[in-house]
């Protein structure tokens, strides 16, 4: 029996797709908090006004991060999300669950909390909608030793590092981003659970340029896969494409006729950078122009595979819109080595390097984009001892000045203006 | 010369206690010992946290650092 009326809510039942208010009236039947959930929402839609308060002194004994205070400011009218803190917890790399861990887990937070879920947050991790402050630390226990299992990163925190299936499954991965997810969480577990930052900061690990995670649209740090040489080519798979015996892009499209597959028009006309072309029935790619857009690959993955000498490019500064606008992160260095043999020292060296900085310089609630943005990516590059190369300009220079830095100048700055002004009086 | 643990500590708590404003982000901790680079300053004031003399307060994006004698909780509190 509804507890509140919700005429608002209900039309969202009516469309052809599932409905939260769906679910949410049928987890009310065993967790009645669920039905002030709905009230709320169902006041909100009216009144157009949130009545939730976020934010507070709510967490686990010795954690800065993994737990979102959430609070009704109708406490009295909605007593059952009086409380209503969201708790995140960390995916498994690659977000490989087992059944019985998940059925764990959601017998933990039906014990501790509402039953509400978010698989998953856009930072990846697994989001637990509502629980009560006095359930925190016992789901806390719980969670980390019956189960084994960590809170993620939430505020000024390095957020839960994300990586995609890499090379457990696909055969793109240019390194092993569960490896480097992996050996980044553990070294950085200070960074995770209490706050380092003038705001919050994300890697993402994503193993070709197809970059499955979002690397580069999301996350401070994006750790993409490439490679050094050229694409490899099977030329007789070529031919089978060409003749309609394998299906392009793996099949993934075959639910309609889009006719006979046309490797010129398919392939080679939305070459970006049109660094291919076909030569007595071969295919032909200028690999010193290609900028891994994966589209050839993608479209023909029997035929066509990223390259043997692989390693990643490291973009910085990507984030989404809260402050200036959405933004993409910039290529900062364009190949890297991925080696687990020395820890991914290199990679270790380039993240402490920007945190230095960033802390020193950043401003608060400012991402590290922004800070790049702020100070200009000469700047940027400066700090982290990387020459500029052609890579780095978006666009031919339109300002005629030339600035100079002080060890740029022969005997620098300084002058001595008495002897200036011996030879040039003022 | 960068002052020691103890000091900085002492330096931590008196900057939270005579702020105008009770929660302060761990930048505005910087100015107690300008010798002490940001990430060591991070520690010291994260160990208050573990001695219990200071606590996180979470906004979800940001986390900031207070007494807890100068922070209520929004437990209880009626809005609008």
């Amino acid at each position: 029996m509804a507890k509140h009326e919700t005429p608002l809510l209900d039309q969202l039942e009516s469309g052809p797709w599932p409905s939260f208010v769906t679910d949410l009236k049928r987890q009310a039947e065993t967790k009645p908090e669920c039905w002030d959930i709905l009230g709320q929402l169902e006041l909100s839609y009216e009144e157009r006004i949130t009545h939730w308060k976020h934010g507070g002194i709510v967490g686990v004994f010795g954690y800065g991060g993994g737990i979102v205070g959430r609070y009704s400011d109708l406490p009295k009218r909605f007593p059952g999300v009086e409380h209503f803190h969201t708790i995140r917890v960390a995916q498994p790399a690659s977000k490989y669950y087992s059944t019985k861990n998940l059925r764990q887990l959601m017998d933990l937070w039906e014990k501790y909390g509402s039953g509400m879920t978010n698989f998953h947050g856009s930072t990846g991790d697994i989001i637990l909608l509502g629980t009560r402050t006095e359930n925190l630390e016992p789901f806390f226990w719980d969670l980390t030793h019956d189960m084994g299992q960590d809170l993620g990163g939430s505020g000024s925190n390095l957020r839960t590092p994300a990586n995609c299936i890499g090379q457990s499954r696909c055969e793109w991965a240019c390194y092993d981003t569960e490896a480097v997810c992996h050996a980044m969480t553990l070294k950085y577990q200070d960074e995770i659970h209490r706050p380092a930052f003038p705001y919050k900061f994300k890697f993402k690990f994503s193993g070709c340029p197809n970059d499955c995670v979002a690397a580069i649209a999301r996350s401070d740090i994006a750790v993409i896969g490439t490679w050094k040489d050229q694409i490899r080519i099977d030329q007789a798979a070529v031919k089978e494409y060409i003749a309609g015996n394998y299906p392009s892009n793996g099949g993934a499209h075959s639910g309609r006729d889009w006719g006979k597959f046309d490797i010129e028009k398919e392939v080679v006309a939305l070459c970006p950078t049109q660094c291919m072309w076909m030569e007595g029935g071969e295919l032909k790619i200028d690999d010193t122009e290609c900028t891994r857009c994966m589209h050839c690959i993608n479209v023909m993955p029997r035929a066509l595979r990223p390259g043997a000498d692989t390693g990643a490019t490291i973009c910085v500064g990507a984030k989404a819109p809260i402050l200036d606008g959405a933004q993409f992160a910039t290529l900062i260095i364009p190949f890297m080595k991925m080696s687990a043999d020395n820890e991914f020292e290199e990679l270790v060296e380039f993240i402490e390097k920007i945190w230095d900085w960033w802390m020193e310089i950043g401003k608060n609630r400012e991402r590290v984009g922004e800070t790049m943005q702020r100070l200009g990516l000469p700047a940027f590059l400066k700090v982290m001892e990387v020459e500029p190369i052609p890579q780095h300009v978006k666009e031919p220079r339109s300002n005629p000045y030339v600035f100079w830095s002080d060890e740029e100048v022969p005997g620098g700055f300084e002058r001595d203006v008495v002897e200036f002004r011996a030879r040039h009086a003022a | 010369m960068a002052l020691s643990k103890d000091e900085l500590k002492a330096a931590i708590l008196e900057k939270a206690e005579k702020s105008p404003k009770p929660q302060l982000y761990i930048k505005d901790f910087y100015a107690c010992d300008p010798e002490t680079k940001p990430r060591d300053i991070k520690n010291v004031a994260n160990d208050l946290v573990k001695e219990g003399k200071m606590m996180f307060w979470s906004s979800g994006s940001t986390t900031m650092y207070a007494l807890k004698h100068r922070i209520k909780n929004e437990e209880g509190s009626e809005g609008i």
